[in-house]
């Protein structure tokens, strides 16, 4: 060949660190952590106003008559449960839209899709979940004092929406192919799902704060982390 | 006698341009003309050389069109640039491989004399 400005005759050794220093660059090229978790923030702190102003809290439930009339009851805040699936499919609609944009505007593909899919899916996953477990109650239905096992603990903790949005960071840490995001999606489900289902005694309207706010500054701080440390090729790739 | 890797190198992707342009593609799944110039630092008409050899041996797909009123050129993987990478890395490795058994085998043929 007579076109070629880099000569063919390389070693082996060559020939592979090229394709492992292109693979490289190409995936911090395509690498926009710090949006799905800024995004993924926001809805968590809208989530705050509907815990809290939503009308009829219990709305989709099973209950119990106690002797003397008076009712047990579970249930889910319907309007939350609407929220977050809505808000989850919005989230990575948004999500999706902005990395193909991104992409187009690099010149470079972007394997955002099965970070979306998986997202919607175990969003309603979670709501299927969610419903299901507010009509077959794991935790006995008696006043006083409740006991959760550690089964009924990790399936109220996995149906939750936050370690939905844990889960699917997982995936996108897959796709990106990036240590870091899987070191801290561990990290953030870790968190969702050690505070996902726990007894509160509380007659505080605003007793689901420590509930939203925690896992909400982790995500915050997360897209910070991920926004201000890139390596230099990323951050020309932006 | 088994065979040598280096009789299974494919001449077009044994080079150190095309490979990485297959590298690229592969791994973004679809890249832009200008992206593939800038991440291996080749002019225009040089790129363009290259991919026109891949494109020949159908190992990429190129699709001209426009974004907005920007033309643009996206290249594409096929499944025959997706297998002689594959095979071109496998080749490599092996020579790596044998090279690395052979130098360990001098060294134990010194060490024994």
């Amino acid at each position: 060949m007579t076109h070629e400005t880099v000569p063919s005759a390389e070693g082996p050794h060559d020939l592979l660190m090229v394709v492992r220093d292109l693979t490289r660059q190409v995936r911090i090229a395509q690498r926009r952590t710090w949006f799905p978790l800024l995004v993924l923030a926001a809805i968590t702190l809208l989530a705050i106003p509907v815990y809290r102003y939503a009308p009829n809290p219990r709305v989709i439930g099973t209950c119990r008559t106690l002797p003397g009339g008076a009712s047990i009851c579970t249930g889910v805040n319907a309007w939350a449960y609407a929220y977050w699936l809505v808000a989850a499919i919005v989230a990575y609609a948004v999500i999706a839209a902005f990395y193909i944009r991104r992409s187009r505007e690099r010149g470079i593909g972007t394997p955002i899709r099965p970070y979306v899919v998986a997202g919607v899916i175990l969003a309603v996953v979670s709501a299927a979940a969610t419903a299901w477990l507010a009509f077959h109650p794991m935790a006995p239905l008696t006043p006083g004092r409740i006991h959760v096992s550690t089964a009924a603990w990790l399936l109220h903790g996995l149906a939750t929406p936050l370690t939905a949005i844990g889960l699917a960071l997982l995936v996108l840490a897959r796709v990106e192919r990036s240590p870091a995001l899987l070191a801290y999606g561990l990290v953030y489900v870790a968190v969702v799902l050690a505070q996902g289902y726990r007894v509160v005694h509380s007659h505080s309207p605003w007793y689901f704060l420590p509930y939203l706010l925690v896992p909400a500054a982790l995500l915050l701080a997360g897209s910070a982390g991920f926004g201000l440390i890139r390596p230099d090729a990323e951050r020309s790739a932006r | 006698m088994t065979d040598h890797p280096a009789n299974g190198l494919d001449d077009v992707v044994h080079q150190r341009v095309r490979l990485g342009i297959l590298a690229v593609a592969h791994e973004a799944r679809t890249v832009e003309f200008g992206f593939l110039q800038t991440t291996l630092q080749l002019t225009a008409g040089n790129l363009g050389q290259h991919l026109t050899v891949l494109e020949k041996a159908e190992m990429v797909r190129i699709e001209k069109g426009y974004e907005g009123k920007r033309p643009r050129t996206w290249v594409t993987l096929t499944p025959a640039g997706q297998t002689a990478l594959r095979d071109e890395i496998a080749h490599l490795k092996q020579l790596i491989h044998q090279v690395e058994q052979a130098e360990s085998g001098d060294g134990q043929a010194v060490t024994a004399g």
